[in-house]
C-alpha cells in the first residue's frame, strides 16, 4: 500500500472518530470552555469530511465498508449541520446534554457506511437510545421519552421486516417506504420535534435516515420509491392547505426533507443532497428566523433552490403529472405557508451563525451541481 | 410451516386484545417455534432473545402497582389487527410466496397494540411482540445480521421502556401493620394483565 493511499484511509477512519472525540472533549471541559472547544473540534470534523470527499480511500470497498460519494457528501453536510448546532447554541450547563450533537453525528455518519442498510438501522436505533437517555433524565421528562423510543422503534421494526421480505415485492417497498417515513419524522406522519432540545438528536438522524433511504432503494424497487414520493407529495401538499397558523409550523420545518424524501424517490440523489443541506443547515427548530425561513421555503440563492430545479428536471422524466403536482404544491406551500412575511424579508442574518449557514448553503448550491457536472457523483 | 408458527400470531392477538399478561405465552411459542426445525446456534440465539424479551418485563411489572390508565380505544381493535394479517397474506401469496409469514403477521399484531392502545405498559408489551415478530422472521429466513440488529432494538425497547415505566409508575408498596382495610384496598392493584 502506498503512502498516498495510507494517508487516505488513515484521514477516513479519522473522520468517523473525530466527532466522538469531539463529544468526550466537550464533556471534559468545564462549562465557560466547552463552547469554543465545541466549535474547533466541530470545525475541525467538517475540514476532515471535505477532505475525505475530495480524497477518497480506494480500500474501502474491500474491506466490506460501502462508500459512494454521495453518502460522503451527505456526510459533509452532516459535519456542517454539527457545526451549526454548536454555534447556535449557548453554553450547555450538562455535559452529556452539550456531547449530544457530537455523539449522534458520530453515530449517523457511521450509519450512513455501515456494510449492510439493516446494520446502519442498528446503529441509528443505538443514537436514539443514547439520545433519550439524555433527554429523559430530567425530571418529569419520561413520557415524552417513552414517546421517542416508541416512534423511533416503530420505524427500524418496519423497515427492518421490509427487509425480511423478498427483494422487489410491493410489500416490502410499503413497509420500508413508511418506516423511513417515520424515522424521518416527516408531519404530520411522524410526531418528533416536541422540544427545543430534540434537533440536538434529530437533524442528524433525519440526515441518516435519508441518506439510508438511498440505499435501501435496491432492495425496495418500484412500490417503495412510488411510496416515498406520494408520502413527500402529501406532505408538501398538507403544509400548503395547514396555513401560517402558529401551530401548524411543524409542517413547515420537514418541509425540505419531504422533498429530500421525494428527490430519492426519483432517483435524483445529487437534489436529494441539496435538500439535506438545506434540512441541516435550516432545518428543525429554526423555522423562526428570516433567512431559515427563505432556505426552508427554497428561495433562491441556496442549496434547496438548486435541489428544486434538479428534481424537477428528473421528475419530468418519471412523470409529467407527478411534477406538476409538486409545482403546484411547492408554490401553494411557498404563498400559503411562508411564516411571516417581515422577517422573511431579511437576506443577510446579524448572528454568526445564520451567516454561517447562509454562506454554506449559497457555496453548496453552486458547488454540488459543479460537482456533478465534474463526474463526482 | 409448523402449527406452532401458526400459533404465534394468534397469541400475539391476545397480547393486542388482553394485554402483557400474555407476553410469556408468546415468547415461549415464538422459542418454541424457533427451535422446531433444528438446533442450529442461530435457532439457539434467537429462542434465548425471544424467551429474554418475553420473560423480563412480566417480572419487572410485578414490582408497580396495576396500570390505571383509561382505555380509550375500543374492542374492534383486535379484529383490526386481525384484518391487517389477511391482508398481508394476501399480498405475500400474491408475491408468489408460499411460507406463511407467521413473524410478520405477529409483528403486524404488536404494531396495532402500539398504536391503538394508550397505556404504556400495552405499548411496550406490543413493541416487544414486535420483535418477537422480526426475531422469529429473521430466524426463519436464516438472516443472522436481522437477528442482530432485532436484538439491539429489542434491547434498546426493553431498557429504555424499564426506565420510563420506572419513573412514571408508582411501586407496590408492602404492607408491614396491615390493618384488614388497607389490605383490601392494595389487593386490586396486585392484578396482572389490563383488561
Amino acid at each position: 500500500m502506498s503512502m498516498g493511499m495510507e494517508a487516505t484511509v488513515f484521514l477516513a477512519a479519522l473522520a468517523f472518530v473525530w466527532p466522538f472525540v469531539g463529544a468526550l472533549v466537550v464533556a471534559a471541559l468545564p462549562a465557560p470552555h466547552s463552547r469554543e472547544a465545541a466549535i474547533w473540534m466541530a470545525g475541525i470534523g467538517c475540514a476532515l469530511s471535505v477532505i475525505v470527499f475530495m480524497f477518497p480511500s480506494v480500500g474501502g470497498n474491500a474491506s466490506g465498508w460501502d462508500d459512494d460519494p454521495v453518502q460522503r457528501a451527505g456526510r459533509v453536510m452532516l459535519a456542517f449541520g454539527l457545526l451549526l448546532l454548536v454555534l447556535e447554541n449557548a453554553v450547555q450547563p450538562d455535559r452529556l446534554l452539550r456531547s449530544l450533537p457530537h455523539v449522534c453525528t458520530a453515530l449517523a455518519g457511521l450509519a450512513c457506511v455501515a456494510p449492510e442498510p439493516a446494520v446502519g438501522l442498528g446503529i441509528l436505533e443505538l443514537a436514539l437510545a443514547w439520545g433519550v437517555f439524555v433527554f429523559t433524565r430530567p425530571a418529569g421528562r419520561a413520557k415524552t421519552g417513552w414517546g421517542l423510543i416508541r416512534t423511533g422503534s416503530v420505524g427500524t421494526v418496519l423497515v427492518l421486516s421490509g427487509l425480511l421480505l423478498p427483494q422487489g415485492s410491493t410489500v416490502s417497498g410499503l413497509m420500508m417506504a413508511c418506516g423511513l417515513v417515520i424515522l424521518t419524522g416527516l408531519a404530520p406522519f411522524g410526531q418528533f420535534w416536541r422540544d427545543r432540545n430534540d434537533s440536538f438528536l434529530f437533524l442528524p438522524f433525519a440526515g441518516a435516515s435519508i441518506l439510508l433511504a438511498m440505499r435501501l432503494r435496491g432492495h425496495g424497487g418500484a412500490a417503495f420509491e412510488m411510496a416515498l414520493v406520494a408520502a413527500g407529495l402529501v406532505s408538501v401538499w398538507l403544509t400548503a392547505s395547514a396555513g401560517r397558523a402558529g401551530h401548524r409550523q411543524r409542517l413547515f420545518r420537514t418541509f425540505p426533507s419531504a422533498l429530500a424524501l421525494m428527490a430519492v424517490g426519483v432517483e435524483a440523489d445529487v437534489a436529494a443532497l441539496l435538500f439535506l443541506c438545506g434540512w441541516c443547515l435550516a432545518g428543525g427548530n429554526r423555522s423562526g428566523r428570516g433567512w431559515a425561513v427563505n432556505v426552508l421555503a427554497c428561495f433562491p440563492p441556496g442549496a434547496p433552490f438548486v435541489g428544486c430545479l434538479l428534481l424537477l428536471s428528473v421528475m419530468t422524466d418519471w412523470s409529467w403529472p407527478v411534477a406538476v403536482l409538486t409545482v403546484c404544491g411547492i408554490l401553494a406551500a411557498v404563498l400559503r405557508a411562508v411564516p411571516d412575511r417581515e422577517a422573511a424579508r431579511l437576506f443577510w442574518p446579524e448572528d454568526m451563525a445564520g451567516r454561517v449557514a447562509c454562506s454554506v448553503l449559497t457555496i453548496m448550491g453552486f458547488l454540488v451541481p459543479l460537482a456533478m457536472m465534474l463526474g463526482a457523483f | 410451516m409448523t402449527l406452532i408458527a401458526i400459533l404465534v400470531p394468534m397469541v400475539a392477538l391476545c397480547v393486542v386484545a388482553r394485554g402483557v399478561g400474555f407476553l410469556l405465552l408468546a415468547g415461549v411459542v415464538t422459542a418454541l417455534a424457533m427451535l422446531v426445525d433444528g438446533l442450529t446456534p442461530l435457532q439457539e440465539v434467537g429462542a434465548a432473545l425471544a424467551l429474554l424479551f418475553a420473560a423480563v418485563p412480566p417480572l419487572f411489572l410485578t414490582r408497580y402497582q396495576h396500570d390505571a390508565t383509561l382505555e380509550r380505544s375500543g374492542a374492534a381493535v383486535p379484529f383490526f389487527a386481525l384484518g391487517l394479517m389477511v391482508l398481508l397474506l394476501l399480498a405475500c401469496s400474491r408475491a408468489g410466496s408460499t411460507v406463511f409469514p407467521a413473524g410478520l403477521c405477529t409483528m403486524v399484531a404488536g404494531l396495532v397494540a402500539v398504536v391503538c392502545r394508550q397505556s404504556m405498559v400495552w405499548q411496550w408489551a406490543g413493541l416487544l411482540t414486535c420483535i418477537e415478530g422480526i426475531l422469529l422472521s429473521a430466524v426463519l429466513g436464516r438472516q443472522p445480521v436481522v437477528l442482530g440488529v432485532a436484538a439491539l432494538a429489542g434491547a434498546v425497547v426493553l431498557l429504555l421502556g424499564g426506565m420510563c415505566i420506572h419513573r412514571i409508575m408508582p411501586r407496590v408498596v408492602p404492607l408491614r401493620a396491615a390493618g384488614q382495610r388497607t389490605t383490601r384496598r392494595a389487593d386490586p392493584s396486585d392484578g396482572g394483565a389490563d383488561a
